[in-house]
């Protein structure tokens, strides 16, 4: 079995789109996560009860969708 | 053949059904308890095989290669050419060797998952996957402040291009998905699928033994169902190993290519 090296062929389409895909999922999980967490000390700070914590949630969410638009969309 | 192999060690003890998380925790051996167990020998046995391989094979390299010398070259050159090449361009170079020392050791520690007597991955153990995420974290940050120097790096990473009112929300953000998911999720992933897959493995070929132990008797032909199950999800496996093994190569890839990057 004496051949040649073999020399597989750069596919920058198929680890580029698990990269680009991953990279997605963190920026969404990402947003929601930090300004969750941020939220939540916010609110046990004040007592708030919960409210903070599910408004940096949504704002983590509006951020995480911005960051994948501008990553992603150009 | 791969279930009776798994089957013998159980056959001799009692069936435990459904199988725990204690099945990742085998004895110690030697009476070192807490230091020598299956899995760092198995571990220092993928390190000492693959140095053993790749002197070897690169011992006399020829023009028309042996089968060893191929193989190395195989791997080698798809580290490079598919991996480096692709995603970090021609300085992508000088990480190949690291990248194919990564793919070829995570690789085989996964292949242990599915190699008939040894029937369990060392990655299943989150041990592992911290250290080899931590190296490419510690790396791909070290690289980058190295080129750009330590602030320049940080705006790089943290400061995308929006309008400076909307940076507040952003910044937290980028902080949080780079340099804590980043690490996190990269070891966490080659961890859980491994994980996973060893307790699916697991759940069926007990589970077969479950079955044919059952004192109804007509449970005891499920057995072959949920043993063919096993021999059908061992193929699977295989799949999720080697992809799991290219993935976690083609994320510090990314990383450092994303450490490396002038601007966004």
């Amino acid at each position: 079995m004496n051949q040649p090296p073999q020399r597989p062929r750069g596919d920058d389409g198929a680890g580029d789109g698990v990269n680009r895909g991953l990279v997605a999922i963190s920026y969404l999980i990402g947003g929601m996560a930090s300004w969750g967490l941020i939220g939540w000390l916010i609110d046990s700070w004040l007592h708030a009860g919960g409210v903070i914590t599910a408004i940096g949630i949504v704002l983590g969410m509006a951020g995480g969708v911005y960051l994948v638009i501008r990553r992603m969309g150009s | 053949m791969r279930v009776n192999a798994l089957s013998a060690p159980v056959m001799a003890g009692d069936v435990h059904f459904p199988p725990s998380v204690k099945e990742f925790f085998t004895p110690a051996l030697f009476g070192l308890d807490g230091w020598l167990t299956k899995f760092t020998i198995f571990v220092w046995v993928a390190v000492a095989l693959l140095i053993i391989f790749f002197l070897v094979a690169y011992r006399d390299p020829k023009l028309v290669p042996s089968r060893a010398q191929w193989m190395a070259e195989a791997v080698y050159g798809f580290a490079r050419d598919s991996i480096a090449r692709p995603m970090l361009g021609h300085e992508g170079v000088r990480f190949a060797p690291y990248f194919a020392a990564l793919l070829s050791f995570i690789l085989l520690t996964n292949l242990y998952g599915i190699i008939p007597g040894i029937q369990i991955s060392t990655n299943t153990h989150i041990a592992y996957p911290i250290v080899l995420a931590a190296i490419s974290y510690v790396m791909f940050n070290y690289i980058g402040i190295r080129k750009h120097g330590f602030v320049k790096y940080m705006k790089n990473s943290l400061v995308p291009s929006a309008p400076w009112y909307i940076l507040p929300l952003l910044i937290p953000i980028e902080f949080f998905s780079t340099f804590i998911v980043r690490p996190i999720t990269l070891a966490l992933r080659l961890f859980a699928n491994m994980f996973a897959g060893h307790m699916i493995l697991a759940v069926f070929t007990l589970g077969g033994f479950a079955l044919l132990n059952a004192q109804t008797w007509y449970f005891k032909p499920i057995s072959v169902l949920s043993w063919g199950m096993a021999v059908a999800l061992t193929f699977l496996e295989a799949l999720v190993i080697l992809l799991q093994a290219y993935v976690f190569v083609v994320l510090t890839s990314s990383y450092i290519s994303g450490a490396l990057a002038e601007e966004h």
